[in-house]
């Protein structure tokens, strides 16, 4: 029973992975080419590593990831505590919440270049109704802004999922622990402190983790919206490994990126999984 | 085992090509809105005229066109005859995935092609013809005649006449002070860091004597780099600066749907969107001259390509020969808006003849268009070139840095494949 399995890891993952290593090594091109493919020793990682464009890969992809993870979870527990409460028509609100998910991430980015517009798009409207007229932001041009904006436009494209995900956690919390907590006095910030936060200990960790992950890889909205601009404000590790990749036909480059990028995230969610073991055994 | 046993089979039964049986041939084909009628009036046109005789062919419109055609040459599942675009031919050519065609197009064609449309499709190392394509494009500036009029614009006619440098920005300047004008000059910054910066943007850097590489030693440093493209580039970047240029964030309507942009510099596409919305109003441009070589005019276009692995070459040959004719050439170019690539056909077009509305179009093909550079590295180059451009044309960075970079990366990728041999040498 498990061969069949074996079969699919080794030849889906492990055997790409491993081929990116040797790429990562050679100056393998993506279109076929007269002259040979070279063994470079570690000139790929070398050049990357003396890159400025790809430290500010590094730099944007981290700042994305550290803000975007903890707004995100936030508004899915948020959104999970409420529709999990006693509010009147629970269920339609539930499957109003989950709309951003079934609409595929090229849809949603597409609709909110929309909103991002200048002069007069929906959301400089907004703007424009606090700042005044012929003032706005240019939320995608402005090198300052750019990626605030991309972080606003992931937050509420994904975070439902985490959302479905808190929500089952909460309804795996027995109803007695609440009960037996009022009948202590505990008040509802109490409550949540005492009961809830620590009954989704392990869903908490689980949702960090593959946020944090889903975070560092951030790709389509930027591609759509930016191309990695204004000046590089938006380019994230994927994205850089893309150009590399495919505009430029450096398919050793861009392994020696992936290779990097596999190993970094691996030592994030290791880490991560660590700390937060540590904590709940202490 | 049994599992690695099917997978064998089904991979067996892939690999194996669909496009092999005689008479029948197989030709993919850009998947775009305003050439699926051409196309399809091709496929049947063609098969009505040759089917008796045995020849037919499928005309197959393919989505994400480029990833396919990458992803077929790998797996060895190219079709009969291909598209490309016409900046990539030597990189197919040099990759030898494509053939050469000189041989199997006839003669009175070949003589009959705009001079700039033979040199896209021409090979540098051997010479020898390896695309041709039935139409040709170009940059205009188009312009709203009320704005421009209200501002006190002269409106020049002729290639003759262009604006120069500083008569285009005088006009920006006198058109950003019109009240209903938000920014004067849109250049489709909103297509973002591809093709069209190179296409669209190189013209003002050629005009004013750069280039983006040295077309005989193939070195970008000193060319891409050069005085004159920081000069042109800092020029722009100014004009962007002055609030003078539709930042992408803005989209694609400004100058024909908002009417906020008085000015427009882009290709014949947008002819249709322009002319319907702006009617009377619409005037074509000439380019500015920006320098001493004059309005410069991009130029390029999809066109025919055979895979090297073809082998069915008498019945291509009746295929091309009839997609290339004179009056397939004259549809395509009817169908489609854009110029017809051989010169016998620019009369019979409506649109492109003597006193007809696009005439300044054929014009500019004929005098005034520079081939991109014809160069497996073409792919790098205008990557390289066109994030620089991008970069230099949204904020306040250095336009030296960012050539100087452009320059590093285009180099390094030729020394990477030891000059692309025999480029070169």
């Amino acid at each position: 029973m498990l061969l069949p399995a074996l079969f699919f890891i080794t030849v889906l993952i492990i055997g790409p992975f491993l081929l990116s290593v040797w790429f990562s090594f050679t100056d393998q091109r993506l279109v076929p080419r007269p002259i040979p493919t070279k063994f470079i020793g570690t000139t790929n990682y070398e050049r990357m590593f003396a890159d400025p464009l790809f430290w500010q890969a590094i730099w944007n992809t981290v700042f994305f990831a550290v803000i975007v993870t903890p707004v995100q979870l936030s508004m899915s527990l948020g959104a999970a505590l409420i529709l999990n409460s006693a509010v009147p028509f629970r269920g339609f609100f539930r499957s109003v919440a989950i709309l951003p998910l079934l609409l595929p991430m090229t849809v949603i980015v597409s609709i909110w270049a929309v909103l991002f517009r200048i002069p007069s798009g929906p959301f400089n409207a907004v703007y424009q109704w606090f700042a005044g007229q012929g003032n706005y932001v240019d939320f995608l041009g402005n090198p300052s802004v750019a990626m605030l904006s991309i972080v606003a436009l992931s937050a509420w494209a994904t975070f439902p999922y985490q959302m479905l995900i808190y929500l089952a956690g909460l309804q795996e919390i027995p109803q007695d622990l609440y009960e037996a907590a009022k009948l202590d006095g505990a008040r509802a910030w109490h409550r949540f402190r005492y009961v809830t936060w620590p009954g989704l200990r392990n869903v908490n960790i689980f949702l960090l983790i593959i946020t944090t992950v889903g975070a560092l890889k951030l790709f389509t909205q930027v591609d759509i919206l930016t191309k990695g601009g204004p000046n590089g404000a938006t380019t994230t590790i994927i994205h850089y490994l893309f150009k590399r990749g495919y505009a430029n036909q450096k398919v050793g480059y861009a392994s020696a990126v992936a290779v990097f990028f596999f190993l970094a995230v691996t030592a994030i969610a290791l880490f991560q999984r660590r700390v937060l073991k540590n904590e709940g055994e202490a | 085992m049994k599992h690695a046993l099917y997978a064998g089979v089904a991979l067996a039964v892939c690999m194996t090509s669909p496009y092999a049986s005689a008479g029948q041939l197989t030709t993919w084909v850009i998947d775009g809105d305003s050439e699926k009628s051409y196309f399809t009036q091709l496929e049947e046109t063609f098969n009505a005229k040759y089917g008796t005789e045995g020849i037919t062919v499928d005309v197959v419109p393919i989505p994400s066109y480029n990833e396919a055609i990458q992803a077929a040459t790998l797996s060895g599942d190219l079709p009969d005859v291909i598209m490309l675009d016409g900046p990539n031919m030597a990189s197919a050519a040099w990759a030898g995935t494509i053939q050469p065609i000189g041989d199997i197009l006839d003669p009175e064609i070949l003589e009959d092609l705009l001079p700039a449309v033979k040199a896209q499709g021409t090979y540098g190392p051997d010479q020898q013809l390896y695309f041709v394509s039935p139409y040709d494009s170009g940059t205009i500036l188009w312009g709203n005649t009320a704005l421009l009029e209200k501002a006190g614009v002269r409106i020049p006619t002729s290639v003759e006449d262009a604006w120069t440098r500083e008569e285009m920005r005088d006009a920006l300047e006198k058109l950003a002070a019109l009240p209903e004008v938000e920014w004067p000059l849109d250049v489709k910054m909103h297509y973002g860091a591809g093709e069209w910066m190179t296409y669209g943007f190189a013209p003002f850097a050629q005009s004013n004597g750069g280039d983006i590489i040295d077309r005989e030693t193939w070195i970008a440093d000193d060319t891409i780099n050069s005085r004159s493209n920081i000069e042109t580039l800092t020029e722009l970047q100014n004009w962007n600066k002055n609030g003078w240029i539709v930042p992408a964030s803005a989209g694609d309507n400004k100058f024909y749907g908002e009417k906020t942009a008085a000015l427009s510099w882009v290709g014949n596409w947008m002819w249709p969107a322009h002319r319907e919305s702006l009617g009377d109003d619409l005037v074509l441009i000439p380019p500015p001259a920006f320098g001493e070589a004059g309005p410069i005019s991009a130029n390029g276009s999809w066109g025919w390509a055979v895979p090297a692995s073809s082998t069915n070459l008498e019945d291509i040959k009746v295929f091309l020969n009839y997609a290339m004719s004179g009056e397939q050439v004259a549809a395509y170019a009817d169908i489609t808006g854009y110029v017809p690539s051989r010169a016998s056909a620019i009369p019979l077009s409506k649109t492109y003849r003597e006193g007809g509305a696009g005439e300044i179009f054929a014009k500019l093909a004929e005098c005034c268009g520079v081939v991109r550079p014809v160069h497996p590295a073409y792919p790098v180059i205008t990557n390289a070139w066109a994030t620089a451009v991008v970069n230099i044309l949204s904020g306040d960075v250095d336009v030296k840095t960012e050539l100087d970079r452009a320059a590093q990366t285009i180099d390094q990728d030729i020394a990477d494949n030891d000059g692309y041999p025999p480029f070169g040498q």
